[in-house]
């Protein structure tokens, strides 16, 4: 009853590049999306898709919204934006972690004072505090975290690690980790329902595909 | 000091013309359908006081509550939902009334929403509440009801209605050996549907009937298939006997309403919901929510003191009137008849508006004496017909409309 193509909305860059090519390895031609120019709207015929690319964050208003059906989105976005969407399958790349990261050696649990910390995602650390009942200061940085500590401006900072080199060149080091992050696939509530049978397929093949991939490994 | 006298608070609107009569046909429209089904409306007031709304079975986000204080320094809250304060009303005022009671609302209700997300603060809303009634057919008049409030949108728009029963989620969360924090954490990941962490959740408890059964219960949405499914699953008699009855009910509904698109979901378990049975979802295509959202509260009535079953709905008038919108742009019907009247003439011209208007005409005086400016005013305004009235003569004119 209803061809209008599924739109997924895809977070720019590397989290792109990684579920192309998943769709890609389920038999999906992305051809347009490969020469896309400075398009925004990409379709994938034969699956009867449309690729929407987007910053992490409008992912998810997108979907929340339901302009878009659904959205490749990392755990780290979706923590600190809290949207009302159905967050289905964890696409296992995209990987990284939340850490609490200080200068090294720089004793951050002692004393009583309240402590400051700057980050880019000020909920998530506000969570994580809170969770640990402690009264910290949060300053929200937009560039390079690393420098806050290093300025002066900080006691630690909250922020996305990969491999710790940025940490390690900068003189930092992690002091805790807060939350495991990877690239999640996210479905609007009324899409779900509404588009259930085209949904659950795709959803389908992907975590056959995923699983197939943790096996191989 | 900045003045904010030419703006409204985020997420509060003025409704014009088109925008503003689409409202009230959906209202009118729901009201109807309401009034034909023996419901009597009521009204409660906007502010209410906080306790209302602050219960043991009741959560509202304390942050999302527009909040005030009276004379006398109490909290105020202008009322985050209509249910509550009815269910109030009926504890106190309505005890000796015959029952069941049928009422019904046309009112906004107010949340604070997260700052720049394009949601509404105020939401006008209308629904039914149907209390002392704890039979199917309660169940049944409501779901029926929300039915004909998604048919009458039209047979552009698809639609769909939803069902589901908290109880399977309770009977399990019952049996379930954790504490509280956790099983707040399981209620909101079954919430989201967000099952890799569901299940990672759930592993860290054990594997066992119950655990298998919550992380199986999200995914159980769908068509009657579900039913079956959930067969398998859940292998205890309480559970078995809702999904029994939610069986018939289904299947009650389909013979009501065969075109429409019933569907099952027994993962809908909305943390702010004070549910305690039947909980129902109705969708329109394109758009992102759901519009209609309702459901049996059994326990509501008892925080007040009277305790009597209820279940009701309600629309999200200002959701369905945009789906409308979008799909079928209002025509602005313009005024049939403009009178323009010489200086001296007013009596007359009245007394001509009058007599057209009784035949059902719409009909505007012409604010300018100067006929010129009339004829200007009518083109813009496309009103296709303008009679001028004059102390010697009376002549009719038809202005032609350019497009």
């Amino acid at each position: 009853m209803n061809n209008k193509p599924l739109r997924i909305a895809l977070t720019k860059g590397r989290l792109e590049k990684d579920t192309v090519s998943l769709l890609e390895s389920l038999g999906y031609d992305c051809t347009a999306v490969h020469e896309k120019g400075r398009k925004l709207i990409l379709p994938i015929p034969d699956g009867n898709l449309e690729v929407v690319l987007a910053k992490a964050a409008d992912v998810i208003t997108y979907v929340e919204h339901g302009v878009c059906d659904m959205g490749v989105v990392g755990k780290d976005t979706l923590m600190e934006m809290n949207g009302k969407l159905f967050e289905l399958v964890n696409l296992g790349f995209g990987k990284c972690k939340f850490a609490l990261a200080t200068k090294k050696d720089y004793p951050f649990y002692d004393g009583f004072g309240i402590k400051t910390i700057a980050s880019k995602y000020p909920n998530v650390t506000k969570a994580f505090f809170e969770q640990k009942h402690m009264d910290v200061d949060i300053i929200k940085i937009e560039g390079s975290v690393e420098l806050a500590p290093l300025l002066g401006l900080a006691d630690g900072i909250v922020d996305i690690v990969e491999t710790g080199t940025t940490l390690k060149e900068n003189g930092l080091e992690v002091v805790e980790d807060v939350a495991q992050i990877s690239a999640r696939l996210i479905v609007n509530t009324v899409s779900l329902k509404m588009r259930q049978k085209e949904i659950e397929d795709l959803v389908k093949k992907v975590e056959e595909k995923i699983n197939d991939k943790a096996n191989q490994m | 000091m900045r003045q904010y006298d030419l703006i409204t608070p985020e997420g509060t609107k003025d409704y014009l013309f088109d925008e503003c009569a689409l409202k009230r046909e959906v209202e009118t429209k729901t009201r109807s359908i309401f009034k034909s089904m023996g419901y009597s409306r009521i009204i409660t007031p906007a502010l209410e006081f906080f306790d209302v709304f602050h219960q043991n079975s009741l959560y509202f986000p304390p942050e999302e509550l527009c909040k005030l204080t009276d004379n006398k320094g109490r909290l105020i809250v202008l009322r985050p939902d209509s249910t509550v304060p009815i269910a109030r009303v009926t504890a106190t005022r309505l005890k000796e009334a015959m029952l069941p009671l049928r009422l019904y609302y046309t009112q906004p209700v107010w949340h604070f929403a997260p700052s720049l997300k394009g949601r509404s603060t105020e939401i006008n809303q209308t629904g039914i509440e149907l209390i002392g009634a704890s039979s199917r057919m309660a169940d049944i008049e409501v779901i029926s009801a929300a039915l004909e409030v998604l048919s009458s949108v039209g047979n552009a728009v698809s639609y769909s209605l939803e069902l589901g029963d908290i109880r399977i989620f309770k009977e399990l969360m019952l049996r379930l050996n954790a504490t509280p924090a956790q099983k707040e954490e399981i209620h909101a990941l079954i919430e989201s549907k967000n099952y890799p962490a569901l299940n990672d959740m759930l592993d860290k408890l054990g594997e066992h009937k119950i655990t298998d059964a919550l992380k199986k219960l999200p995914t159980l949405f769908g068509g009657e298939e579900v039913f079956d499914r959930a067969d398998e699953i859940f292998q205890d008699s309480r559970i078995t006997e809702i999904l029994e009855n939610m069986r018939e009910l289904y299947h009650t509904v389909r013979e009501i309403s065969p075109d429409c698109r019933i569907t099952i979901d027994l993962g809908l378990v909305n943390k702010t919901d004070y549910y305690t049975g039947l909980v129902l979802k109705g969708y329109l295509e394109g758009y992102g929510e759901e519009v209609i959202s309702g459901g049996r509260y059994d326990k509501l009535l008892s925080e007040f003191g009277y305790d009597i079953p209820a279940v009701g709905m309600a629309v999200n008038v200002d959701a369905v009137a945009a789906v409308i919108g979008k799909k079928n742009p209002p025509v602005h019907a313009a005024p049939d008849v403009l009178i323009s009247a010489e200086e001296g003439c007013e009596a007359e011209a009245v007394r001509k508006a009058a007599v057209l208007r009784a035949q059902g005409l719409c009909v505007e005086h012409s604010m300018f004496t100067d006929p010129e400016l009339s004829r200007e005013y009518a083109k813009d305004r496309k009103i296709a017909k303008i009679i001028f009235i004059s102390s010697e003569q009376t002549e009719e004119l038809e202005v032609t409309i350019h497009e």
